[in-house]
């Protein structure tokens, strides 16, 4: 009895709320606006996410459903056998070894090196430093192998081919991979922080360089973001500087493992609908994305407010 | 308290302290390579191990256009491919960053997904994921048919219904379309990003005045977005060149690399390099010259 009319008074409160719904066919325009708006969306995004899902659940299938025609998107016994190939045959722990320490100590010098150096372009005017900026941009647009042939020759006569100092050692001079644009996008920063703050700290007796690592840093967390990621990303799927600098299968980064995985024409497969694969390399490809999502999916927040707010545009 | 320096003087030496070290890194891993591929453009090796140089003057330059055969397509071809692809990248990214500039439920999951090809979109990774690994020497050592072959995970792909109504050739210029287009997709990331920074700068008041006066939102596309997205346009569209042509993976730096490094003919690699280099900043130079002219700023009027 009770439940009924409870049922009856939300019956009633929906037909109410059905009347008091605007029919104006500019809203309904509206909202069919929208919905294409979502539809599009959409679309695009699955774009980007179809790849991820071809590349796991072939990574996922055993020979025998590879072959099956039945088998195509969901794999009915999923084996982690390739993954297991795949730490094997890439030296997984060993690379990574050797890709973390690329990768993090260049994005710690780019970083400390770039913001340093931008802070000085942003405040200071010394004779030059017009001509250093356009430098700086200028720099980008020179194509690596220019200068990496000198370099190469160079780090040879050194002995330093074989270690990680060729890749590791520019970053902390503000070069580096795209050194340039972190530069850039630290100055357009400092740039837009009013000189309030350190004007005061100069009444108080600090010095430009006290300013910078007492006041400066602690307030630029977010391009520190956003260059820290960018330098990681770029950093771990590099694989033109390692390829010339490393010789020595001891030396291997990931980028450059699953280069020769995929290059490998013992691992292709030709499935039942006629489509080439290589399991092994895309259960490589996945373990070598996993920890970069790891730290997306963590900062994506931030990095998402750090990237609009910082200097990429103007 | 004696002062030895007067304040200008003073703060002119910080900043140049500040400036130092990338002083430094230009010298030793910008200026001195750069100086030294010049060099070596107008050298020949006669002694790889003790790297002795002998003087050449243009040759090398002469023979990349006139004794290589296959320097000169890959640098029309890499040409072509940018051209082609950058209109698409700045429309298709400036699409984007409007329809995600909205306040929509479910925008920050949209923009996550489209910020993801900024992470993983660089190397070696995106060409697995599109396939693009499998390069013509790599199928044919299996011997695989043309026919057979699809690349691997092409993002969009034509059903063979429709490939059999559009006829071979049609439906190859199709199918080559759409794996443009997801390969642009692709590449855009960072686009996007640039032109949502750029759509949050224009202020709000702007178009309120316009919806005042009874502007339509297509109208005051037209008026307000687009002239003050002028400059962020040209800072993409600069962007973009900079990006495809000095991404490893295309075919001109593919080549430049394996002449060096493969074939080991230093000298010629560098020349090849130069080349390029020149052309690059020709024709930056020249896109900037056109469209620095129609770029508007807020201030001006």
């Amino acid at each position: 009895m009770d439940k009924s009319i409870s049922c009856q008074k939300k019956f009633i409160c929906f037909v109410e709320r059905i009347k008091n719904i605007n029919y104006e066919p500019k809203k309904i325009f509206k909202t069919i606006w929208n919905l294409l708006i979502y539809f599009l969306l959409i679309d695009f995004t699955f774009v980007f996410i179809f790849p991820f899902i071809y590349i796991i659940t072939n990574a996922l299938k055993s020979p025998y459903e590879l072959v099956d025609m039945s088998t195509r998107w969901i794999v009915k016994n999923p084996i982690l056998d390739n993954f297991r190939d795949a730490i094997v045959t890439l030296n997984y722990w060993n690379c990574l070894r050797n890709t973390l320490i690329i990768t993090l100590l260049s994005a710690l010098g780019q970083v400390l090196s770039c913001s340093f150096v931008a802070y000085g372009l942003a405040r200071y005017k010394f004779p030059g430093h017009k001509l250093i900026f356009g430098i700086v941009i200028f720099s980008l647009i020179i194509p690596p192998e220019v200068l990496v042939i000198p370099l190469y020759l160079q780090y040879s006569k050194m002995k330093l081919l074989d270690t990680f100092l060729p890749i590791i050692v520019p970053c902390f001079f503000g070069m580096g991979l795209r050194g340039g644009l972190f530069i850039f996008i630290f100055r357009q920063f400092y740039k837009g922080i009013p000189r309030e703050l350190e004007e005061a700290a100069r009444i108080d007796g600090y010095n430009g360089i006290r300013i910078f690592f007492n006041i400066i840093l602690p307030i630029s967390k977010s391009p520190i973001l956003v260059t820290s990621i960018l330098s990681i990303v770029w950093h771990w799927n590099d694989i033109f500087e390692p390829m010339v600098y490393m010789t020595t299968p001891d030396k291997v980064v990931l980028s450059m493992a699953l280069n020769s995985i995929m290059k490998n024409r013992a691992y292709l497969f030709v499935t039942a609908s006629g489509e080439i694969v290589s399991p092994l390399a895309m259960a490589g490809s996945l373990l070598i994305i996993l920890p970069l999502l790891i730290i997306y999916f963590i900062v994506q927040k931030q990095f998402m407010a750090g990237i609009e707010r910082s200097g990429l545009t103007n | 308290m004696k002062r030895k320096f007067s304040l200008e003087k003073k703060m002119e030496m910080e900043g140049f302290i500040f400036v130092l070290p990338w002083i430094i890194g230009f010298i030793a891993f910008l200026a001195y390579p750069f100086a030294f591929s010049i060099v070596l453009a107008f050298s020949k090796v006669t002694d790889l191990s003790k790297l002795n140089l002998k003087f050449v003057g243009f040759s090398n330059f002469t023979r990349a256009f006139t004794v290589d055969v296959k320097f000169v397509p890959a640098l029309l071809e890499t040409v072509r491919d940018t051209l082609i692809n950058l209109p698409l990248i700045i429309v298709y990214s400036l699409f984007i960053a409007i329809l995600l500039n909205r306040r929509m439920k479910g925008r920050d999951f949209f923009r996550l997904m489209f910020f993801l090809p900024v992470l993983i979109g660089t190397g070696l990774i995106m060409k697995q994921l599109m396939g693009l690994y499998l390069d013509e020497d790599l199928l044919k050592s299996i011997g695989a048919a043309d026919t057979e072959v699809r690349k691997a995970a092409g993002a969009i792909d034509l059903p063979n219904e429709l490939l059999v109504y559009l006829g071979p050739e049609l439906g190859q210029f199709v199918q080559q379309a759409l794996d443009r287009l997801s390969f642009i997709l692709w590449r855009s990331g960072i686009q996007i990003i640039i032109f949502l920074g750029g759509l949050q700068s224009i202020p709000d008041s702007l178009y309120e005045s316009a919806y005042c006066d009874g502007a339509t939102a297509w109208e005051s596309f037209w008026k307000i977005t687009l002239p003050l997205m002028t400059p962020t346009i040209l800072v993409n569209i600069i962007y973009t060149l900079i990006d495809w042509f000095t991404s490893v993976d295309n075919k001109i730096m593919e080549y430049i690399t394996e002449q060096s490094f493969k074939q080991l003919d230093l000298a010629y690699g560098s020349a090849i390099g130069w080349i390029f280099f020149i052309f690059i900043t020709l024709l930056i130079g020249i896109v900037f010259l056109i469209i620095g002219r129609y770029t508007v700023y807020i201030g001006e009027r």
